[in-house]
């Protein structure tokens, strides 16, 4: 494997060098490219899925212990792990700069990871088996986001090796339970140990750059998220012998009102950094859909220009309205017994300015003609958008221009809820950036082979190496 | 519990003379409620907390302390199954060269989910309330089991003696477990079992509007299969929906199931079934019956008459979505749904032309099928004279005016098994129930109180008649 790695990375570095001396100047140094594979590679092996198998105290136990070998002091690296979660442990380190009164900078991971069946991938993958092929590492979390994780290790050995003192302290925070488990590690961070990870803002997930037919478009900043709520549709039956059937069927009624809820779409909404997002992308999206793109900043109402930005990609629909998916399903006590009860998880990512309470009574409406209850699964977390300063947004600008030259920093509105959310509530500002591209057409994260460009992976790894240097007092080089 | 049992059977006793002949004597009533109770409180559902073979036990015991001898009383139990224990018990009669008679229920029960149940039930606590029994098993069919051995233990301290041995079959896993009794029986014990002919669950008295409309024996059934529905994609995460979905996939090719029927197919016993039932209810329902008998693609008749289930399920064969699973995380897009389609095929009615349409109907919406591919017969057992006519005196005899009607049953039961293997199959009970009110294998399982002791003394006279004892 290790050979293979070699040779696959001195033909894309040696293809890039030819035509321009660009992707020279876009990866780390050989030494720090291995050691941030080797680190990605074993964090992947280590199954940290919120299931029996899954063990995410393993994986920052094996962080911590890469950071003690290159030297990191055993006071400022810590594994946390809940009383009542023993598997549920987290990593935090503080890499210590001279004191100039600046709070710190926290670099914020998440190092769990959904569940992946090895009988939903492609036969020749298992998600818990680090592969390279044709250009690309597979593995469960090797996009969301065991590649941040590894990256921000290595960056702390290489930083830490050259000597870089920056002036204020970076700490690193590499958690459990970002996925949807029990004891989710931002909010145990918050609650117990928050001189911890006390920051003046954070780095996190959420951001990213987007690929389209091999070309780079833009190096997303999350400023803002989505909330994400999730919801039971529940149809209910008297039941009885299924040789007597009737037309009154629970899991007919639950498939009627999903149906429902698949032809349904939420109000076009917008607010500042949506705009921004539709703004900045018209110019580099061009034709038909920049087009809308600018229409529908100019006029929410614009339902046509809504309809093509839809059609176009479920991003830009995902950016426009509420979402809401069906993503579970069971039903039913026996084979040869009419259902008594069926039931559906919905999942629904909430516009941060629509009021939950207004989703709720919307799938209602759309259940109530088949008898399906609607209840919600718990609150949905407020998420203030962070502001757009320049002391976080020159530095990634400049930084964007001098390894992508002409990709655009476009801020971002991020579907998915990441643990920003927790952080934003606090009061502790975050921005979603990472250089990590990838193709917006062929999104993998949570789904079968997941897989990362590895040219990506490690221009990734340079961009945040320089952005946190850059923040940090380094200068930009 | 038992001082208000007195009271409705005093009742039910003092309310006609119909009732005073319909029911057997009172230490025989008690005999057989202590037994049903017994039975419908120990769980023999098929999964982990089930044990069929502590009910088979128990019902040994009860033969045993009534004085049966060792040897003609067995708990047989797969070497493989340990939980999956069946019964089979031997009433010897004189040597007249008659085969024996064999008396075959199940004491397994369908799966019954407390959470399900009505709060104040428990499916496996016998209740009494308002006239009725309740928990899982009260009709499906833990009732026979019971008389089936009340009834032995009634005949041997009268002194009866029967011109043939009487058999007792008390099994498991006719719902669908692996280790189905009868087939274990007929394959390792079928000695123990042989018989002239069966009597079985699949009849019983149908009831309407508190009305007995008739009593049915079962002479053929449907054929079960269970197809299997899946829809697949490659999923991703749910924070970007796209419209194509499995799960949303998978539903509108079960909401096609949904409004499919399949053809109407008459064969012999189902004509006999619809133009005895149109003579019986008449009106408007009646006349419905009469004109799809005439003309099966009388489709305003067919319609009108399918609103009625019992009728639709003969009528043709019947599918309906039982079982759903799907998803593998709650934000993720599903990457696999899928469904069971459990269907009731009619005897003369191809599973594979089942399948094929099942296929047409949910291809459109990229929904596979899948099946076990064999085809299987389900032969009827014929219109035995002394058998019939026994069964009509005796139901004249406790129901004046109330109808002896073949019929197919739409359910599968442990008959075809014994159909197949030669032994020949009536589906008969006494038992009534209202036939807008099944609850066999959903909640809230219940007998009307009454009907239990009329089945059981109906099944007491149906089964001396047939064995020298004459009919009283």
């Amino acid at each position: 494997m290790k050979r293979m790695f070699g040779r696959a990375a001195a033909l894309s570095l040696g293809l890039g060098l030819l035509p321009s001396a660009v992707f020279a100047q876009n990866t780390s140094p050989q030494e720090y490219m291995d050691l941030a594979r080797s680190i990605f590679a074993e964090l992947i092996e280590i199954n940290t899925t919120d299931s029996e198998r899954g063990n995410n105290t393993v994986a920052a136990r094996m962080l911590a212990g890469r950071l003690l070998d290159a030297g990191f002091p055993a006071e400022d690296v810590h594994v946390l792990v809940p009383d009542d979660a023993p598997t549920k442990g987290n990593l935090v380190a503080r890499f210590r700069g001279r004191d100039t009164g600046l709070e710190p900078i926290l670099l914020l991971a998440h190092i769990d990871v959904v569940e992946a069946l090895p009988e939903d991938w492609s036969a020749d993958l298992d998600p818990f088996e680090f592969l390279e092929r044709d250009g690309y590492y597979y593995g469960r979390g090797v996009t969301d986001d065991k590649d941040e994780a590894a990256i921000y290790t290595a960056n702390f050995i290489r930083m830490r090796q050259e000597g870089f003192v920056p002036d204020r302290d970076i700490i690193m925070a590499l958690t459990a339970d970002e996925e949807g488990g029990s004891r989710n590690g931002v909010v145990y961070l918050l609650e117990e140990h928050r001189d911890l990870i006390d920051a003046a803002y954070a780095l996190n997930e959420g951001g990213g750059g987007m690929e389209r037919n091999g070309r780079k478009i833009s190096n997303n900043v999350q400023a803002a998220e989505k909330k994400f709520l999730s919801y039971f549709f529940t149809g209910t039956n008297p039941g009885g012998h299924s040789s007597l059937p009737v037309k009154k069927n629970a899991i007919y009624d639950l498939s009627r009102a999903l149906l429902a809820v698949q032809e349904y779409d939420f109000p076009i909404m917008l607010h500042e950094v949506t705009e921004e997002f539709f703004g900045r992308s018209a110019d580099l999206v061009g034709g038909e859909v920049g087009d809308a793109m600018r229409r529908i900043v100019a006029n929410p109402a614009d339902t046509e220009a809504g309809r093509i930005l839809s059609a176009a990609d479920p991003g830009y629909n995902s950016r426009l309205r509420t979402t809401c998916v069906a993503t579970l399903l069971e039903g039913g006590h026996a084979q040869n017994a009419l259902p008594q009860m069926a039931r559906s998880n919905v999942n629904c990512r909430i516009f941060p300015t629509h009021d939950p309470d207004e989703v709720l009574a919307q799938l209602q409406a759309l259940a109530a003609p088949f008898d399906v209850e609607v209840e919600p699964r718990g609150e949905a977390t407020p998420s203030p958008p962070s502001p757009l300063t320049d002391e976080v947004l020159g530095p990634i600008e400049r930084i964007t221009e001098q390894m992508w030259p002409g990709v655009q920093v476009i801020p971002v509105m991020s579907t998915g809820a990441t643990d920003g959310l927790f952080l934003r509530r606090e009061g502790i500002p975050v921005y979603g950036v990472s250089g990590l591209f990838g193709d917006m057409d062929d999104v993998r994260a949570h789904g079968q082979d997941e897989r990362i460009s590895i040219q990506n992976f490690y221009e990734g790894q340079e961009f945040l190496y320089r952005l946190v240097k850059a923040l940090s007092g380094g200068g930009i080089a | 519990m038992r001082g208000s049992f007195f009271v409705v059977a005093v009742l039910a006793l003092s309310a006609g003379s119909v009732s005073a002949q319909a029911a057997p004597p009172q230490e025989y009533m008690d005999l057989a409620r202590s037994i049903f109770a017994e039975l419908i409180e120990i769980n023999t559902v098929n999964s982990e907390v089930g044990n069929n073979t502590t009910a088979a036990r128990a019902m040994e015991r009860r033969l045993l302390e009534a004085g049966f001898p060792r040897e003609d009383v067995h708990v047989l139990i797969p070497s493989d199954a340990p939980t999956k224990g069946n019964l089979v018990a031997r009433y010897r009669g004189n040597d007249t060269g008659l085969d024996p008679i064999l008396l075959l229920a199940h004491i397994d029960v369908v799966e019954a989910l407390p959470g399900d149940w009505s709060s104040d039930l428990n499916p496996f606590e016998f209740l009494e309330r308002e006239g009725f029994y309740y928990g899982r098993g009260v009709t499906d069919d833990k009732d026979e089991a019971a008389i089936h051995v009340a009834n032995f233990i009634r005949w041997r301290q009268e002194g009866f003696v029967p011109n043939r041995d009487i058999i007792i079959a008390l099994t498991a896993d006719e719902e669908g477990g692996p280790r189905n009794g009868v087939r274990y029986l007929l394959a390792e014990h079928r000695d123990l079992i042989d018989a002239a002919f069966a009597f079985n669950e699949g009849g019983g008295g149908m009831e309407k509007d508190g009305r007995k409309i008739s009593n049915n024996v079962q002479l053929s059934e449907k054929k079960f299969y269970s197809f299997r529905f899946e829809a697949t994609n490659p999923g991703g995460h749910s924070s970007l929906p796209v419209r194509k979905n499995a799960i949303y996939d998978l539903s509108a090719a079960l909401l096609a199931v949904a409004d499919y029927d399949m053809p109407v197919m008459l064969n012999d016993v189902t004509n006999a079934f619809f133009s005895q039932t149109a003579e019986i209810i008449g009106g408007e329902m009646g006349d419905a019956l009469k004109r799809v008998l005439a003309n099966p693609a009388d489709m305003e008749a067919v319609e009108f008459a399918s609103q009625e289930p019992a009728y639709n399920a003969r009528l043709r064969t019947t599918c309906v979505a039982t079982l759903l699973d799907g998803g593998h995380a709650g934000n993720a897009l599903p990457q696999t749904a899928t469904a069971t389609v459990n269907c009731r095929v009619l005897p003369d009615h191809l599973a594979s032309d089942v399948a094929r349409r099942l296929e047409a109907l949910a291809a459109p919406h990229d929904v596979t099928v899948g099946w076990n591919g064999r085809e299987r017969d389900s032969p009827a057992s014929a219109l035995d004279p002394d058998i019939m006519g026994a069964i009509e005196m005796i139901t004249e005899q406790m129901w004046p005016g109330v109808r002896v009607v073949p019929v197919m049953l739409t359910g599968a039961t442990d008959g075809s098994a014994l159909r197949s293997a030669g032994i020949p199959t009536y589906g008969v009970s006494g038992l009534f129930g209202d036939m807008d009110d099944v609850r066999a294998h959903g909640q809230d399982e219940r007998i009307r109180i009454e009907h239990f002791y009329e089945g059981q003394e109906f099944l007491y006279r149906l089964v001396k008649a047939l064995s020298g004892g004459g009919i009283a």
